[in-house]
């Protein structure tokens, strides 16, 4: 069985963090998830990390994979060489909470601000007709809120106050299937210095989505409702 | 009235339990050494179960399912994909049980309607053509975290704490009374005791443990299971073997993924549990059959956890041969005071299980106070942060 | 989010660890940007020259004709087209326009620059020099 090398960002918030080295033996087919785990099972009991689904439903394990954001389950050990040495490090954009560790409240209280359908309608009988008792069959929606997006986007880096690619993109998801929802408030939470408009286009927020989200194209769509709607109420609310 | 309770553990159990007393009024602390559902719990099929699975072998756990199955659709919409399940049957075998398994389940009360196969196959154009018969059931798909932090956020907006990383190290005992537990802050390292007039133990299959801490037993069977996430979601509807349950018999989807499972072996330590390569092979071989070409969008995650089964004391017995039914154990029985343990069942039956646990702490404090959790709506997952 | 000085900050958009071609591309858009404006400035200061006298200005081009002003002036362009090019590859983006291909677009959007850099570059020597 090989033998990995993970480094991995340890420490706690008052002191500087350190790079630490850890060897574990696992199959090619092992996930970086195992490899976490069975370091904080056998080795070193004090490591912080945040897991859950281990498939990529709950999105708590995101970090940064030699410095690209990737979920720990999805990622599997064979992409590596046991030559190798996988670095293994927090979001950034998030308070830090030590180790892998970091708290996500602030995004998710900008997600639940945004109050968006979780629940979407099924793409694949969207069209379809229905047997008898068979109601509209419906889905989650791809976003699982992992924060990998935040963790990736230069522009968080620099303005705090940014809604941020997830957000946005509920916003849009929510636009496109409102449900009823008031679609006057979202645009009004989009249309502002430090939300659509804030963007840069930097499109690492697409690259790094392990869901199909593609936040880039939705920000996209999101600006040109936006426009169309300034443009409406420009000619129509012209004294 | 103003009890204290701590719970031991956030995954699905010990949220509803923190949620239920929440609710009858106790004063509660969930202290959680992981992430909310990072262990059993976290790693779930995300099967929310219609009973079917188990209406032929376990009827009792069936009706368990059926009930919560229908109470958790009113009480928390947000964590559910509600896309309903078909039993298919794959060979003669599988069709001889057809019969039994549509009596069984009207035995039970699970609504289930036998349908064309070519309308099953309109319906899941990628199922195997050649299935004989397909049962239709009101199975669902759940999403593991988001259920757990809906009970947990409820549970805080009701005054609860939840301290997640913070790992029970030992019991604080007054003679033969659990008067508190002693934690550690996995975050700072630092020790201290918290007070309870009551301590749940909902620690899943590390109820043993926590248990033994106390000096009690718990005859609890950490049983792992295998599952296979994929790159397509093959099957909107979760497609399950009309045959009595066995390894690799059930797909659930779930969002553009499908998850094939499972595998059932016991284990000693539910922290790490290694992949056996045959498993994985044996998985994949089954799913083949119900849906060919199942691994060609290919493979996502595959990942292994402990379910808590109950077993009788002294008798041994594991794996498929256990019920999925829940037990409350007040160990007062074996002399040790203050302290109850809720284990077994499955995800689905977490807010009976709940019910069930603190109806006991309610009747070991001389209270009567009504369950309400059948009726409250739950907050939004995202309540919790 | 929170706790992070703002210098530190501007840290996390220059840091490239992870970053694919999107990253880059913002990156070296900022740090175009960042340049033209300093140059408009000198630019100005340069023009000022105009109001001393034919003198000053005719000194000035003299040193203009230098290879190293000549240099810089190559570089000049290639900061002016990166960022004039980048900045239509952005805009599309932006509205959602051609999001699947945005890395091939930057690689034409530095093919291309690299490109009309060069022609100007030749212009510049054999015409200047």
């Amino acid at each position: 069985m090989p033998t990995w090398q993970l480094r991995l960002l340890r420490g706690r918030p008052g002191s500087s963090p350190r790079l630490e080295t850890y060897r574990v033996e696992l199959p090619a087919e092992a996930y970086l998830i195992d490899a976490v785990e069975k370091i904080w099972a056998e080795q070193d009991r004090s490591l912080l990390f945040r897991h859950a689904c281990h498939h990529a439903s709950c999105g708590a394990c995101g970090v940064r994979v030699n410095g690209r954001e990737r979920l720990m389950c999805i990622t599997p050990l064979r992409e590596f060489s046991p030559d190798g040495v996988i670095q293994v490090e927090p979001l950034r954009h998030f308070p830090w909470l030590g180790d892998l560790l970091v708290d996500v409240s602030p995004m998710m209280r900008r997600m639940a601000e945004v109050g968006f359908a979780i629940i979407r309608r099924d793409e694949l009988t969207a069209d379809r007709p229905l047997p008898e008792g068979i109601e509209q069959i419906t889905r989650f929606e791809d976003c699982i809120e992992c924060g990998l997006c935040l963790s990736a986007c230069p522009v968080m880096a620099a303005d705090e106050a940014y809604l941020g690619p997830a957000t946005l993109a509920a916003i849009e998801r929510m636009l496109a299937e409102p449900r009823g929802g008031d679609t006057a408030r979202l645009l009004t939470l989009a249309d502002d210095p430090h939300g659509a408009w804030r963007c840069h286009s930097a499109m690492e927020c697409t690259a790094v989505c392990p869901s199909n989200v593609d936040p880039a194209s939705a920000i996209g769509r999101l600006r040109r409702r936006l426009i169309v709607e300034k443009l409406r109420r420009w000619i129509g609310g012209g004294r | 009235m103003s009890y204290h309770v701590v719970v031991i553990g956030a995954g699905s159990t010990g949220a509803a339990v923190a949620h239920d007393l929440a609710l009858r009024g106790f004063r509660v602390t969930v202290v959680e050494r992981g992430e909310v559902a990072s262990g059993t719990s976290g790693r779930n099929h995300c099967l929310l179960h219609s009973g079917g699975r188990y209406a032929m072998r376990d009827p009792e756990s069936a009706r368990e399912c059926i009930e919560e199955n229908m109470i958790l659709r009113r009480i928390m919409p947000e964590a559910l994909e509600l896309n309903d399940g078909l039993f298919v049957a794959l060979d003669e075998q599988d069709l001889s049980f057809k019969e039994r398994f549509l009596a069984a389940c009207e035995e039970c009360g699970i609504p289930a309607r036998e349908i064309p196969v070519k309308q099953a196959l309109a319906l899941e154009p990628h199922l195997n053509p050649h299935i004989l018969a397909a049962v239709q059931v009101p199975d669902g798909v759940f999403e593991p975290f988001r259920f757990c932090l809906s009970f947990l956020a409820t549970a805080k907006h009701n005054g609860a704490t939840v301290l997640t990383y913070t790992e029970v190290v030992d019991f604080v005992f007054q003679g033969r009374t659990v008067v508190g537990v002693r934690v550690r802050d996995r975050r700072t390292g630092e020790e201290r005791v918290i007070g309870g007039d009551i301590v749940v133990n909902a620690a899943g299959p590390w109820s043993g443990k926590i248990a033994a801490m106390a000096g009690v037993d718990v005859p609890v069977v950490p049983t792992a299971g295998v599952m296979i996430s994929v790159g397509r979601r093959w099957n909107r509807m979760v497609i399950n073997r009309l045959n009595m349950p066995g390894d690799g018999d059930i797909i659930v989807p779930q969002r553009r993924t499908a998850i094939i499972g499972t595998t059932s072996w016991r284990v000693e330590d539910p922290d790490f549990i290694p992949i056996p390569e045959d498993h994985v092979r044996l998985l994949l071989d089954r799913a083949e059959r119900f849906i060919p070409g199942y691994t060609r969008g290919g493979i996502r995650g595959v990942f292994a956890v402990a379910r808590p089964l109950v077993g009788r004391r002294g008798v041994a017995a594991d794996g498929r041969e256990l019920s999925r039914t829940f037990e409350c154990f007040d160990h007062a029985v074996d002399g040790v005071e203050g302290f109850v343990t809720i284990t077994g069942g499955k995800m689905t039956t977490a807010r009976a299980m709940a019910e069930k646990a603190v109806d006991v702490v309610c009747a070991k404090l001389g209270l009567e106070i009504p369950c309400r959790t059948r009726e409250v709506p739950l907050l939004s997952y995202r309540a919790f942060f | 989010m929170r706790e992070v000085p703002r210098w530190k900050r501007a840290s996390g958009w220059i840091d490239l660890r992870g970053r694919r071609e999107g990253g880059l591309a913002f990156l070296l858009m900022r740090l175009t940007g960042i340049g033209l404006v300093i140059y408009l400035f000198l630019h100005l200061y340069v023009l000022r020259l105009l109001a001393q006298g034919p003198e000053a200005w005719d000194a000035f081009i003299a040193m203009a004709k230098s290879p190293l002003f000549l240099a810089l002036d190559g570089l000049l362009i290639l900061g002016i087209l990166y960022h004039a090019l980048n900045g239509v590859r952005v805009t599309l983006l932006g509205l959602g326009i051609g999001v699947p291909h945005q890395a091939r677009l930057f690689w034409g959007v530095m093919a291309l620059t690299l490109l009309m850099t060069a022609i100007a570059a030749y212009a510049i020597f054999t015409i200047a020099g």
